[in-house]
């Protein structure tokens, strides 16, 4: 899952470089930049964090 | 009679190679005495027995011609003397600002250091305040070994700083048909070469602000983190993750480069480290304080949490004043000089942080009492040091109305940030350090994409592009373009580097202290020494109130 985890969150990082790449568009790799912003925000609070959370000290 | 003729041409060929040969020597004679003529005369001082009898209380005869140094004593004053004199100012000028401020950014230390521990419980104040204090040493000696020479080891010349001529090996790789420079890799412990004045002051200036990205971890990782692995983790953030984002960024790395290589303004923009340093320092706060979990006492089992008290508001409060004034040191030393090259845009930049860190603390006051109904002292300075976090980045590039609408949101965002990471994901934060530097470095990179005026002048071009930063709302969106792309490398990369450092500490070392420790104190188990023998320390204070309706980090104190 933490694996997972870091490959959701390096991913949306390559979404803003890719768009970079993909396009010349200055609105376009706004939106690209945007895009993976959020991908990886959501890879660090929802699916790394999903994990420790599952395991939370205090819910034994 | 044609023969004549040729004879007559041939006379008057000769007096006129003969003219130009005396003409030459004539003009070299003449270059022969203006060279002379560099030699000033009629310049004379104040006599030094004059002064050595009466004194100089009005400072009319310190500081003459008598000051400048001579290279030919035989020869006397030359233009050439004054021409080198000259630059020698403006480069000791440059030099003795950037040690100066450099030295303030490094008493920051104190700030954090009595901000930190004034918010955890008392029975762990000796294992902060070492915490803080070690980060000095320890990021130091990373910084020194390799830390710096990735960072700044091509950054290329600094005319500020008379060259630094040594720094000029960039690793780069060719790649979809751009140049990404990736690390430096002159200036190893500082040998060879980068043995150099000018080097020496970019180390000095660029360590302070490494250690203080060190330095926040320590905050949202406090009062649970085995010392142990605190020191491990600190070496390979000194040594690697910070130097790495500081090379993309200040030391001709890729981010840098946006605006020549793909026409994204002048590249990534952060005039003093609102995400060099501070977003570096809170992103990976948030990767290990993650790895950690929270306190024991934080959460209910039904996941609210819980307000754990910080013990000496006095504490955070002079702790706050230290880091604001510290500040100054901090983005105005980012000009690296005080001489040249648009530096004397100093005044606005102290203006601007100034500004911002009020407006932060004012706006994190009024959201705090107009929520709560009371005036709350801990985010209040929170506010504060949010403002000035986020200014760092546009401070050198946007006007004082700015300055205050940048410090204003940030001052609103920590409160919101703070509940936040308390309520949702539930990290357990106890300074809210994920939220001051984390969540508004971010803001305040952004915020150059937003702001930046386009009156700034460094010396002409920033970043290798011509011309003024300019933001979103004075024409330029390709450089909030730019800064999204630094925001998404700090949020996709270097959190995951960080989190994987950690990883490997968690696995080899273990992170976590033992619940009993932690129960105790880890004054005690984990550095052998009480902060406050002679108090009594209250051990299980965590249930203090359950805070359905409050804020819940221990960053805020008020009671409800």
């Amino acid at each position: 899952m933490r694996l997972i985890g870091i490959a959701v969150i390096v991913g949306g990082w390559l979404i803003t470089v890719g768009g970079l790449l993909m396009t010349s568009s200055t609105m376009g790799r706004m939106v690209f930049a945007c895009i993976g912003i959020g991908v990886s925000v959501l890879g660090i609070l929802k699916v790394l964090n999903g994990y420790y959370l599952a395991r939370a000290i205090w819910k034994k | 009679m044609k023969s004549l003729q040729w004879k007559a041409r041939f006379l008057l060929a000769i007096i006129g190679l003969g003219a130009a040969l005396s003409c030459a020597s004539v003009i070299k004679a003449e270059a022969a005495a203006l060279t002379d003529q560099d030699v000033i005369s009629g310049i004379a001082g104040p006599k030094t027995d004059e002064i050595a009898a009466k004194g100089d209380p009005g400072a009319d005869l310190t500081g003459t011609v008598n000051d400048v140094t001579i290279a030919d004593s035989k020869k006397g004053l030359t233009l050439a003397d004054l021409a080198n004199q000259a630059g020698q100012n403006k480069v000791a000028i440059n030099f003795v600002w950037t040690l100066v401020t450099g030295f303030l950014v490094m008493f920051m230390q104190a700030g954090f250091a009595l901000v930190e521990t004034g918010l955890i419980r008392a029975k762990n104040a000796n294992h902060t305040m070492m915490m803080n204090f070690m980060v000095y040493g320890l990021g130091l000696f990373a910084y020194y070994v390799c830390g710096f020479a990735i960072q700044m080891g091509g950054s290329g010349p600094i005319a500020n700083l008379g060259g630094t001529y040594p720094l000029n090996s960039e690793h780069v790789v060719q790649a979809f048909g751009k140049p990404w420079g990736l690390f430096g890799t002159k200036g190893f412990f500082l040998q060879g070469s980068t043995y150099d004045v000018g080097v020496m002051v970019l180390f000095l200036f660029q360590m302070v602000f490494m250690d203080t990205a060190t330095t926040i971890v320590t905050g949202s990782c406090a009062e649970r983190w085995k010392y142990s692995a605190f020191c491990v983790s600190t070496i390979g953030l000194g040594a690697l993750v910070y130097p790495l984002f500081g090379n993309w960024a200040w030391g001709g790395g890729w981010l840098s480069q946006l605006g020549a290589n793909f026409g994204l303004g002048h590249g990534y923009c952060d005039f003093a480290g609102s995400g060099v340093v501070h977003a570096v320092g809170g992103i990976t706060g948030l990767a290990v304080a993650m790895q950690l979990g929270p306190r024991l006492g934080k959460f209910n089992r039904d996941g609210t949490p819980n307000v754990i008290p910080g013990h000496d508001i006095v504490l955070v409060l002079t702790g706050c004043f230290i880091l604001a004034f510290g500040w100054f040191g901090f983005n105005p030393g980012s000009t690296l000089g005080a001489s040249g090259n648009g530096c004397l845009r100093i005044g606005s930049i102290a203006v601007n942080t100034m500004l911002a860190g009020c407006t932060g603390s004012f706006a994190a006051l009024l959201y705090m009492w107009m929520r709560y109904g009371k005036p709350d002292a801990s985010m209040a300075g929170n506010g504060l040091l949010a403002g000035l976090v986020a200014i760092t980045a546009p401070s050198g590039f946007v006007n004082p109305l700015a300055a205050c609408i940048i410090g204003w949101i940030a001052g609103i965002l920590v409160c919101l940030a703070v509940e936040f990471f308390d309520r949702v994901p539930r990290v357990d934060d106890p300074v809210g350090a994920i939220s001051v530097h984390g969540v508004n470095g971010l803001w305040g990179v952004l915020s150059v994409g937003l702001f930046a005026d386009g009156r700034s002048n460094y010396g002409g071009s920033w970043n290798g592009v011509a011309g003024s930063v300019k933001g979103l709302f004075y024409g330029d969106p390709g450089q909030l373009v730019a800064q999204l792309v630094g925001i998404s490398t700090l949020v996709g990369v270097i959190f995951t580097l960080s989190f994987l450092w950690n990883w490997l500490v968690d696995v080899f070392v273990g992170q976590r202290c033992n619940p009993k420790s932690e129960l105790a104190g880890l004054d005690i188990p984990e550095m052998g020494a009480l902060c406050y023998p002679d108090f009594q320390l209250k051990t299980q204070d965590y249930a203090v109130a359950s805070s359905s309706n409050g804020p819940v980090s221990s960053a805020s104190v008020v009671k409800h």
